[in-house]
């Protein structure tokens, strides 16, 4: 018994990090990723120059539009909020093994959702904003909610229902904003032509900036998602819930023979991460980042992204948090970028590039290694416990 | 020396090493396999048999050491390359696919074009040749588990090997069908001048069956000889690398125990309500009986073995009492009550615990930790109603693992990094933590070494001295005649009958086995 070592010190932050203390293989798994980038950086350059554009003037931009000035920082913290909520999300159901991938149609009818209660009810400020967001999250959950029924009742695959889930939201919200008597903007004069869009909502329905700085806004958007974020990491890690959530995540069987409720655990925790894209959608639609109206555009890719925010990040809902504002220095100089004349599809391409850097490198250190489970993981332990042990093992 | 033709080994390894990482399966491994022989490789869990067999197989790449093939020396960097040079294994675990044909599965694996008739022809002839009668038809999924083995073997047979490597291929056979497998086996090796290398952990079958054996000790060769020269007593010295007694002992090494038997044991006064009760249990999936009728009472401070070949129902019965698949009808009671089987979590709240057979897939999660692992099932009493108590869940764990003796590294280690034995001791704790008043065990002893399965032994023999009624369902004719007071035989999903322990003998659980009444 090495008693000595099991009185471990009891402390938060460890306990978040744990996985991610250092070991041979993460040094290896962060070279490599390093060379990666590097690679992405190169082919990425290649690109611009092939289509005619400068590297060095490309890279300026995107340091513009994001990173140099307050405004830059401005639109990069809009654009981190959604980004966050999406990939926190897509840690909940992930920890729990089920892959919910259709986050981009959740976004949007979170925002349908949102923008239906805050254009149709009358409420006096600050609380029409709490409504409009709880609305976009109920919605959001709601339709995640479908594929988890679909699961129960027909065994459909939840990853592709998910998927195409996606597909009819964004037909739902096109039909939404371009008929009347749903969504669509009302018509100001004779002759003007409505377009595809709601109208925008009130201005106290949308999120408020919360301290003041001279030309930098901070939106209370991002203060919600950082503390939903923290929420869903201390509940993962420290509840008896996400103890069960990480059980089911693990090893079903287990889990179920320990007593927990596989099947309607799997379905709450796709509803969550429903939830949290919706939520998301509000943002999208309450903060500065976009018009204030609902848009078949208004989830702008914050779906996909945040899911490679969540691939990114390995699951690990902190581990969101820098990389969610690494994608947002993407989108906000990449919009910035292809303002300057490069194709916005090149800007793609580099986002592209970047995630296959950070998600291929523990794939092929695994490979490297063998496979997994082939290796002894063993192999640290035998070599701590003494060899007198082994005759009593 | 210049070697005559027939002093050429078939099979000649010399200094074969394999490192996994920093643990060194095979250290300079020497081996000699005449032809006409069957040689026995003789191990605990873990001495390297299996990294051995698999560079002989080309699965793996050595990393020192030559192989000879009568005398000449071979590569072996790929699986093709060994069967070109008529290498052949049947494995442990089977590598058939249930919704083929026999035919078909022989067939798997072979180039260019599929010809039937060819392939059943090749079947009917080996069949013939062997002893080995098998219908070419009949779907795999239906057949038995000793009928599945004999598929394995015509399929590697049919590829004609030199060399053929038998892995543990007794456990899912009844002793006669065994005894039949080794005599033919004995007869094709000295006609032919092929030879057969036989990997166990059994003595009782290394004794019978082999005319040499080597014995593999944590990586290296501990012991050779000829069989015949040898007594069990010596090879399991030598296995073991201690002394050890046959009479408790001797059942985690593969014989029967030579000790006095023990009288009825612990078992509670008569009259005493059982614990465990099944009355009718009967599971149907797809129209096949897996289960039926099983009526089958455990009562307190009793050990009753449930025993019979693999595959013949009780994977199905402990998968019903861990609450993962709901029986078609049947009642299970605990103490006289009835549980509702498909609430999750009612059977243990009821007090019945278990070790279920496949410890990775339903006894553990290996990448949680230790203490995880051990409180997942008493998340009362290391929690509140909403958040973990860490120090709890610690203190907990600290006093399970001291009492069941859990060697780790350290409670916050994964699962994973723990052997197979303290990997077992954490499922055996956790399910006897808590008021548990029936633990069943599904073969809580495979794939552990000697020493850990006569700490299971003692640990299944102490659990029922406290009083817990104990099933233990397993395949180890030795294991149940030195664990259980009362024996029921399992054949084909259906109980054919239940004997004391001290009128068990093997002819009559052979037959039960079989399926007839004894």
């Amino acid at each position: 018994m090495s008693a000595a070592s099991l009185s471990d010190p009891d402390d938060l932050g460890r306990r978040l990090l744990a996985r991610l203390r250092p070991g041979r293989r993460d040094w290896m798994t962060a070279g490599l990723t390093l060379a990666l980038i590097g690679v992405a950086g190169g082919v990425s350059a290649l690109l611009l120059t092939l289509t005619g554009a400068s590297p060095s003037a490309s890279l300026a931009a995107i340091w513009t539009g994001s990173l140099a000035n307050t405004t830059g920082w401005t639109t990069t913290l809009l654009n981190t909020a959604p980004l966050l909520l999406v990939a926190v999300g897509a840690c909940v159901c992930a920890s729990a093994g089920t892959f919910n991938i259709g986050q981009e149609g959740q976004v949007l009818i979170g925002g349908l959702a949102g923008a239906w209660v805050g254009l149709r009810l009358a409420m006096p400020g600050p609380m029409l904003v709490a409504v409009v967001l709880v609305a976009a999250a109920v919605g959001g959950a709601a339709w995640a909610a479908l594929s988890a029924l679909m699961l129960r009742f027909r065994g459909v695959n939840v990853p592709v229902s998910t998927l195409l889930m996606t597909f009819l939201a964004i037909q739902l919200v096109t039909f939404a904003v371009s008929t009347p008597w749903v969504l669509q903007e009302s018509v100001q004069g004779a002759g003007d032509i409505a377009d595809a869009q709601s109208n925008a909502l009130p201005a106290h329905a949308q999120l408020a900036g919360f301290g003041h700085y001279p030309s930098l806004q901070l939106n209370t958007g991002l203060f919600l998602a950082l503390v939903a974020t923290v929420a869903v990491a201390l509940l993962l890690s420290r509840s008896r819930w996400g103890f069960k959530v990480r059980m089911v995540g693990l090893n079903p069987r287990t889990a179920q023979h320990a007593g927990v409720r596989v099947a309607a655990l799997g379905g709450l925790t796709l509803a969550l991460s429903g939830a949290f894209a919706g939520l998301a959608g509000g943002l999208l639609l309450t903060s500065p980042v976009s018009t204030n109206r609902l848009q078949a555009g208004l989830s702008d890719n914050v779906g996909w992204d945040g899911l490679l925010v969540a691939l990114v990040a390995r699951n690990r809902p902190m581990a969101a948090i820098p990389v969610s504002f690494v994608f947002a220095v993407l989108r906000a100089g990449g919009d910035f970028l292809s303002a300057t004349g490069v194709p916005s599809y090149l800007v793609d391409i580099v986002k592209a590039l970047l995630v296959l850097a950070f998600v291929a490198p523990p794939v092929l250190v695994d490979l490297f290694h063998g496979r997994r489970g082939a290796t002894p993981r063993a192999a640290p332990a035998v070599s701590v416990v003494p060899a007198k042990t082994e005759a009593a093992a | 020396m210049t070697p005559t033709t027939s002093a050429v080994p078939i099979l000649e390894l010399r200094g074969i090493t394999k490192s996994y990482g920093s643990v060194k399966a095979c250290a300079g491994v020497d081996l000699k396999v005449d032809a006409g022989e069957i040689h026995g490789l003789l191990g605990e869990n873990g001495a390297g048999k299996s990294s051995l067999m698999k560079v002989l197989l080309g699965l793996v790449r050595r990393d020192a050491g030559t192989v000879l093939v009568r005398g000449e020396e071979v590569a072996l960097d790929s699986p093709q390359e060994a069967a070109e040079l008529g290498i052949g294994m049947v494995h442990q675990h089977f590598s058939l696919i249930n919704g083929l044909t026999v035919w078909e599965n022989v067939a798997l694996g072979d180039n260019g074009k599929v010809n039937k008739q060819a392939i059943r022809t090749d079947i009917a002839e080996v069949s013939a040749r062997y002893g080995l009668p098998i219908d070419p038809d009949a779907r795999v999924g239906t057949l038995s588990a000793g009928e599945r083995q004999r598929v394995e073997v015509v399929k590697c047979l049919r590829r004609n090997p030199q060399i053929l490597i038998l892995d543990e291929p007794t456990s899912v056979l009844t002793q006669a069908e065994s005894e039949e497998l080794f005599a033919v086996l004995g007869r094709v090796v000295q006609e032919e001048g092929r030879a057969v290398i036989l990997i166990s952990h059994k003595l009782a079958e290394i004794a019978q069956a082999t005319d040499r054996v080597t014995v593999l000790r944590r990586g290296r060769i501990a012991f050779r000889a000829v069989t015949a020269e040898t007594t069990p007593q010596l090879l399991a010295r030598q296995m073991v690398g201690r002394e050890v007694s046959l009479g408790e002992e001797a059942a985690a090494l593969g014989l029967v125990p030579t000790g006095e038997r023990r009288k009825g044991g612990g078992g509670g006064p008569e009259g005493q309500p059982p614990v465990l009760r099944l009355a009718g249990l009967t599971v149907e999936q797809g129209g096949v009986r897996l289960l039926a009728d099983v009526d089958l009472t455990v009562g307190p401070g009793e050990i009753v073995a449930l025993y019979g070949v693999e595959g013949n129902g009780q994977a199905t019965l402990g998968d019903v009492l861990a609450g993962l698949i709901p029986p078609t009808a049947g009642t299970v009671e605990v103490t006289g009550n009835r549980v509702d089987v498909t609430r999750p979590g009612a059977l243990s709240k009821a007090g019945l615990g278990i070790v279920p057979e496949d410890r990775h897939h339903s006894g553990v999660v290996l990448d949680m930790s230790v203490a995880e692992n051990l409180t997942m099932k008493s998340l009362d009493k290391v929690s509140g109603r909403f958040l973990l108590r860490r120090r709890a869940m610690l203190a907990e764990a600290r006093r399970l693992a001291g009492e069941f003796n859990i060697v780790t590294p350290s409670l916050d280690a994964p699962v994973r990094s723990l052997s197979g034995g303290n990997q077992q001791r954490v499922v055996l704790a956790r399910e006897l933590s808590g008021h548990t008043l029936v633990l069943v065990a599904a073969q809580p002893t495979h794939g552990l070494d000697v020493g850990a399965i006569e700490d299971m032994y003692a640990r299944l023999r102490a659990a029922a001295a406290e009083g817990v009624g104990v099933l233990l369902i397993s395949t180890e004719f030795e294991e149940v005649m030195a664990l259980a007071t009362r024996i029921a035989v399992i054949s084909s999903g259906r109980i054919t009958g239940a004997l004391p322990v001290s009128e068990a003998t093997p002819e009559r659980l052979g037959m039960l086995v079989g399926g007839e009444a004894a």
